[in-house]
């Protein structure tokens, strides 16, 4: 009965658990906010890794997969997959709709996706990757008001998805970054520079005077055919969050970059046959080809079984394609089936290694915290060993010993765990508003607040002094040095952003809690609060209470 | 023979230096006796003490304490708890009260740790009650909400006693309980001892102080770690 007594007054009688309670908060809201920024930062890293690819990819470079509209149909029929897209994949040259300046013309070299936009959009939800779309209002909130894509003109939703220009035509969508004149700035859009005051004078990209495209075919033997050359209007812009996908990657309606690769659809025509008008006899005819096909799992299916799966259902369609006599184009019986992932190893690799160092620093951190929660519960329960001893003097079990500091602990542990996550979830949902808060200088009511407690601080020490009170002359000496400290630094305040966006590349900071890692720190604040509080607990409870009682 | 010790031994080692304190010690308390416990300081009094109260432990080839014939060495764990907490009771010569319990809650401390929760609901008005009535005896009952901080070391020591006391326990075993107060306050607190054995309480009292130790009936001296 003495035990629940004990621990109240233990709580309430002294400041000390409130040290500990703030040092345990202090300690738990650390942890949750570093986990949490860091790995939402990995998983951002990572995830947009993943752009436009889906889960599983098929791929067979050059020759492509002919009959490959069937194949997404064997793959949509799969349990696993939930939608597929085919892709034609080359490189090509992209001859820019402005000059280099000195009378030559701007050239990049480029990788081409010929898609179609429809499936892809429900396999990688190819509409969030645009650029000039109409902003959601969460989004709109944050943009400049000069921004151009609050202005419906620059909404080409519609354009973007259709790879069509507003008449119809063709039209591509580049990399967000290929046009040099793109410069992204501090809030993490872009604006378009360059010499002409009007943002439409050609560098301004979703542009209808267009790019000339230049694709050069490949046989199946590794010979080159002539180079096919077609002009295109450029209708939006890509905008995936990799920069090498965002420097590099132009996509095409796919069947134009099928007809210029010559993977669409053409008669067979024999060698030595001719027909009635004396041209070469069509003998059959060879399917349209794709040299990828990007598929998303159903939601709960891993990337791993659909990439089984898809396996599976690959060697069934060639197999099924080679019994048919009635066609005359074979599918290769092998095509490489990964998961994006794998597809991806080297752009996820260095991150995977970043995640791991970030998990040793993680575990440094969490080791730290841990031992101070421990100190600090020993410092006060060793002060508490003379108690000890008298209550073991008059009777008091081990048992019921520890079960005061148990308590003791546990109390703190939860109360100070439980702050901890309302300060961690406080700091990580208004991470970005107090770091633009840091980024500008700081307001001129606030500095004169911070100087008019300079000035009041000053007068209590002098207060203080006058009173010989040692104490609060000290206090007060350190908290007008301190207050003057912060003073001053909120008046040389210029303002710096930590995280600048147009040198990194995500706008934002991750602010999104982690509530895994929030629930077992919170029980390792606990747990440690209560080994902290319970060990020399439970050393005085087994000492003899004359050797507690020599504590001093 | 309430309670005995004999042919004890104490030895405390300190690093590899062994300081014999209790070299052959016997010492037996009727039933109602008052024995004081005389010797110079550092000569081994609370020692022996604490080995008759049970809060330590003699050497391993020393004789035993017997408590009403039981063998203190072959108590277990809950004997051991249930010895210290009901039928002894101590008075430290440095008081040791909690300082985070009011002097009532002190007072009552060895009756709370006696108690399981659903005896003590049922028995804590008759035992503050007990504790209050004791304590005004000792002229405390307008301190009753205080801290042990807030009073003088008459007043700590009389809540002291008054903790020993409230299990009504057969022993009080009380080491120098005037050895830090002035006369008139010292003959205050053995008038109130020497009324409790009137009452038939066995006492064994630690003193250095030749007058105090007149007041008993038995006096035994401990030099060079012996009882003489
Ligand atoms: N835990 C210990 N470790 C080492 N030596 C100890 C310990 N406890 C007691 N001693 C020594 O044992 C001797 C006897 O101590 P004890 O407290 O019994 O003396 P005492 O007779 O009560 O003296 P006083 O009249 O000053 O209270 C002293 O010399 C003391 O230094
Ligand atoms: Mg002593």
């Amino acid at each position: 009965m003495y035990a629940p007594l004990l621990t109240n007054r233990y709580l309430t009688s002294r400041i000390i658990p409130l040290i500990a309670a703030g040092a345990v908060t202090l300690c738990v809201a650390l942890v949750i906010v570093v986990v949490s920024v860091m790995t939402g930062f990995l998983d951002m890293v990572r995830g947009s890794g993943k752009t436009l690819i889906g889960d599983v990819v098929v791929s067979r470079s050059i020759s492509g997969i002919p009959y490959y509209e069937e194949f997404i149909r064997d793959v949509e029929a799969l349990p696993q997959a939930e939608a597929a897209s085919p892709i034609v994949e080359t490189f090509g040259l992209m001859q820019m709709p402005y000059g280099t300046g000195d009378g030559g013309s701007q050239i990049e070299t480029v990788q081409v996706w010929g898609i179609d936009p429809a499936s892809l959009d429900r396999v990688a939800d190819y509409h969030s990757k645009l650029y000039w779309t109409k902003p959601s209002p969460e989004l709109a909130k944050t943009l400049a008001p000069d921004d151009p894509r609050l202005d419906p003109m620059y909404q080409r939703d519609a354009e973007g998805l259709a790879l069509k220009t507003r008449d119809g035509q063709p039209g591509l969508v580049l990399g967000i970054e290929i046009s040099p004149f793109n410069r992204r700035t501090a809030d993490g859009t872009y604006r378009t520079e360059g010499d002409f005051g009007t943002q439409d004078a050609g560098h301004f990209m979703p542009n209808t005077s267009g790019a000339t495209l230049t694709l050069v075919p490949v046989s199946d033997r590794g010979s080159l055919g002539g180079e096919k050359k077609r002009r295109f209007a450029i209708v939006n812009e890509l905008q995936s969050g990799v920069y090498q996908i965002d420097a590099q990657r132009v996509l095409a309606p796919l069947d134009v970059v099928q007809e210029m690769l010559r993977l669409d659809k053409a008669p067979i025509v024999s060698p030595t046959e001719v027909d009635d008008n004396g041209r070469p006899k069509v003998i059959g005819e060879s399917p349209a080809r794709a040299t990828t096909i990007v598929i998303k799992a159903k939601p709960g299916v891993s990337a791993i079984a659909l990439r089984d799966a898809v396996e599976v259902a690959y060697k069934d369609f060639a197999l099924r394609v080679a019994a048919d006599p009635s066609r005359k184009v074979k599918v290769p019986l092998r095509a490489i089936v990964a998961t994006w992932e794998e597809r991806l190893a080297d752009l996820i690799g260095p991150v995977e290694k970043e995640r791991e160092l970030m998990r040793t620093l993680f575990s440094i951190v969490y080791v730290v915290c841990a031992a101070l929660v421990l100190a600090i519960f020993w410092a006060i329960v060793q002060e508490k060993t003379r108690d000890i001893g008298i209550l073991r003097a008059v009777g008091a079990s081990r048992k019921g010993v520890l079960w005061i500091f148990l308590r003791y602990g546990m109390m703190i542990g939860v109360v100070g765990s439980a702050l901890g996550v309302l300060l961690a979830w406080a700091i990580i949902s208004r991470i970005n508003d107090i770091h633009a808060m840091l980024g500008t200088p700081a307001a001129l009511w606030l500095k004169i607040l911070a100087w008019s407690a300079v000035a009041g601080a000053v007068a209590m020490t002098v207060r203080g002094a006058r009173r010989a009170s040692a104490l609060q002359t000290v206090l007060w000496l350190f908290g007008t040095l301190g207050l003057a400290g912060v003073a001053t630094a909120l008046l040389f305040h210029r303002g710096f952003l930590i995280w600048d966006p147009s040198v990194y590349y995500f706008s934002r900071i991750p602010s999104e809690m982690d509530w895994v890692t929030a629930g077992t720190t919170v029980i390792g604040g606990i747990i440690f609060s209560i080994v902290g509080a319970s060990i020399p607990a439970a050393h005085a409870a087994d000492t003899d209470p004359v050797q507690s009682l020599r504590y001093e | 023979m309430l309670l005995a010790a004999e042919h004890v031994k104490k030895t405390y080692h300190l690093g590899r230096v062994s300081v014999p304190v209790l070299r052959d010690a016997s010492i037996s308390v009727r039933e109602g006796e008052w024995v004081t416990i005389v010797g110079s300081s550092g000569s081994g009094k609370s020692t022996l003490l604490h080995l008759l109260g049970g809060l330590d432990r003699a050497d391993k080839e020393s004789g035993p304490v017997l408590f009403a014939g039981e063998d203190l060495r072959k108590f277990d764990a809950r004997r051991e708890n249930r010895y210290r907490n009901h039928d002894v009771g101590f008075v430290f010569q440095f008081y040791h009260l909690l300082p985070e319990l009011t002097v009532l809650e002190n007072a009552m401390l060895p009756a709370l740790v006696g108690l399981s929760r659903w005896r003590w609901y049922s028995t804590r008005s008759a035992l503050r009650a007990r504790a209050a009535e004791l304590l005004a005896t000792c002229g405390l009952s307008h301190r009753l909400e205080h801290r042990p901080a807030e009073l003088s070391g008459g007043e700590r020591q009389r809540v002291a006693i008054t903790r020993a006391l409230i299990n009504k326990p057969r022993v009080l075993l009380a080491d120098e309980p005037t050895g830090n107060l002035d006369i008139h306050t010292g003959s205050g607190i053995l008038d109130l001892l020497a009324e409790r054995h009137r009452e038939g309480l066995t006492t064994v009292m630690v003193t250095h102080d030749a007058a105090v130790a007149a007041r008993a009936q038995r006096q035994v001296r401990i030099v060079d770690g012996c009882v003489v």
